[in-house]
């Protein structure tokens, strides 16, 4: 069997809002704490939808429109550069499960 | 005056519904608030729900089997090198009668269902135009006046209550804002969930995995399935697909340096796995984070004046390797918090003093008890020898026994003891036995 990547597999996500030029961001980084002084930018890569990367002069980035609304974030940043909400039904994103 | 509910109940999910149930039968008024579209629409598990106290909230559920995608039938412990499994294998007409103890649920599925029985229960119930479950709505705070819970606030608007029951789940952004849990909780006791829902045509399922009606297979599996990381993997056989992951320490991880979709792939592409899954197709990939059961993952209380915590929110959730429990933790704490709520309604008192009442059941029911007395486990399965070596050990083990050359065959306690020479010491093995006695 083939390996499925991620964009395929976020692909199949549902989201809210979908339709939406704008949405709110529910979680808020702090990324000049990753680029400073953060010794593992753990968040590239615990995160299972790379809501988290690097550009390309290697600075870490946030993008929370492919969020599936896990926590791992939340968890594994250790820097005090995560602040995590709940998106708003309304104007944010976040998911539908369709099996869950 | 703002009307008044005897109970909010903060999120759809197993708790929160349970409880729902609860209070629809013993008459009281209360509405239940969930941030998703629909009740389960946020929820991720892997999952089995354990038990048989969905019994007790609705009644020969399986008279109308729409809730849950299969019975547990089959057992199947897989310890994993790179290339072999090694299986304990159990499957039984024992498990085929209801109450079955063992339902694998889709959580979309399931919760949506139970919201529909609960929504039945409302309609008979002594007030059918007085308790609500309301979708699409974030609670945002918890309302306070003189250090005890009145209420909630979403948006601009403001419930009261005289109770709230938070059953928001393990990201349990409430309990922290109260004030019973730390802002900021460290990744040591917390792992991160990772699954694939893959279909098959029905008829190939049941085939391949030897299931007959909705009779389904519950898998676990520990060592090379998660890559060095703690913790372990799962496959579960619904009605026309098949759930697979992997459950990992948020912390190992992130000191691994490892991707958990990565880990994934490897996990999939191992030769005894692969042939579980050809020619499924995926349909959903999500993610959910999980505590470990380790209880310095708690909060601090799971009561207050106005206030109780249930279910996955007080991180009620264990895994002492046999099976992983939450839902059914949930489920029976979310119906003891109703009952609480019952009992503190007919005294009139809804102080902390009255609602402790919810910790004590609580801690008499087997939801508490097995917590503490599978601390152990938890701490265990911790180790790498657990979920690392012994596998390896075990794989090793069974190479050496179902191998037939033509040599001469070493007597049984010859390769054991060949094997455990290759991989651990003798002393580190009497020690491992000697913890797995104590704690399992």
């Amino acid at each position: 069997m083939k390996d499925i990547n991620l964009s395929e597999r976020l692909g199949l996500v549902a989201y809210r809002n979908q339709g939406r030029s704008r949405a709110e961001p529910h979680i808020l980084v702090d990324t000049s704490i990753c680029n400073s002084v953060c010794p593992h930018h753990c968040t590239t890569y615990v995160c299972p939808a790379e809501c988290y990367k690097y550009d390309q002069e290697g600075q870490v980035f946030f993008q929370f429109e492919d969020c599936i609304e896990c926590g791992t974030c939340m968890y594994a940043c250790d820097q005090g550069a995560v602040t995590w909400t709940y998106p708003d039904p309304e104007v944010g994103r976040g998911v539908t499960w369709n099996f869950g | 005056m703002e009307e008044k509910f005897d109970c909010i109940i903060v999120g759809g999910g197993i708790a929160g519904l349970s409880a729902a149930m609860v209070l629809a039968r013993g008459g009281a008024r209360f509405l239940l608030i969930e941030r998703g579209e629909f009740a389960g629409s946020k929820n991720v598990s892997g999952g089995v729900l354990w038990g048989t106290d969905l019994a007790r909230l609705v009644p020969e559920y399986w008279t109308d089997a729409d809730g849950f995608e299969r019975f547990v039938r089959h057992r199947r412990l897989t310890f994993m090198d790179e290339a072999s499994a090694f299986s304990l294998d159990f499957k039984s007409a024992h498990f085929d009668e209801p109450p079955y103890a063992g339902l694998i649920v889709l959580r979309a599925r399931f919760d949506q269902w139970l919201a529909g029985k609960v929504e039945e229960a409302i309609a008979e119930s002594e007030h059918p135009d007085g308790s609500f479950l309301a979708t699409s709505i974030l609670v945002e705070e918890v309302v306070r006046r003189e250090g005890r819970v009145t209420g909630i606030r979403a948006g601009d608007e403001t419930f009261y209550a005289d109770v709230v029951i938070l059953a928001e789940g393990v990201n349990n952004l409430l309990t922290r804002q109260v004030g019973l849990q730390d802002d900021y909780v460290p990744a040591d006791h917390i792992m991160i969930g990772i699954k694939e829902v893959l279909r098959f045509d029905r008829a190939r399922l049941e085939d391949r995995y030897q299931l007959h009606g909705l009779a389904g297979l519950s898998n676990e599996f520990v060592g090379y399935c998660s890559r060095g990381v703690e913790g372990g993997g799962f496959l579960y056989t619904n009605r026309e697909s098949v759930s697979i992951g992997l459950v990992l320490g948020v912390k190992d991880l992130r000191e691994k340096g490892l991707k958990p979709y990565d880990i994934l792939n490897d996990f999939k592409n191992h030769p005894a796995v692969a042939d579980m899954l050809r020619d499924g197709e995926e349909v959903e990939y999500s993610a959910h984070t999980v505590s470990s059961g380790d209880m310095r993952v708690m909060p601090r209380e799971i009561y207050a004046d106005g206030l109780l915590v249930a279910g996955e929110a007080a991180n009620l959730l264990i895994n002492a390797g046999k099976a992983i429990q939450g839902m059914d933790y949930a489920m029976r704490s979310g119906i003891l918090a109703a009952e609480a709520v019952l009992d503190a309604k007919q005294k009139a008192d809804f102080s902390k003093e009255i609602l402790a009442s919810y910790r004590a059941a609580l801690e008499e029911s087997f939801v508490m008890k097995d917590i503490r007395s599978f601390q152990g486990a938890v701490e265990l399965l911790h180790d790498p020898m657990m979920y690392q070596t012994l596998p390896e050990m075990i794989c090793d083990f069974g190479r050496e026994f179902f191998t037939i050359q033509s040599r001469p065959t070493p007597k049984t306690r010859e390769m054991l003891r060949e094997t455990i020479k290759d991989r651990a010491s003798y002393w580190s093995l009497i020690k491992l036995a000697y913890n797995a006695s104590r704690s399992l």
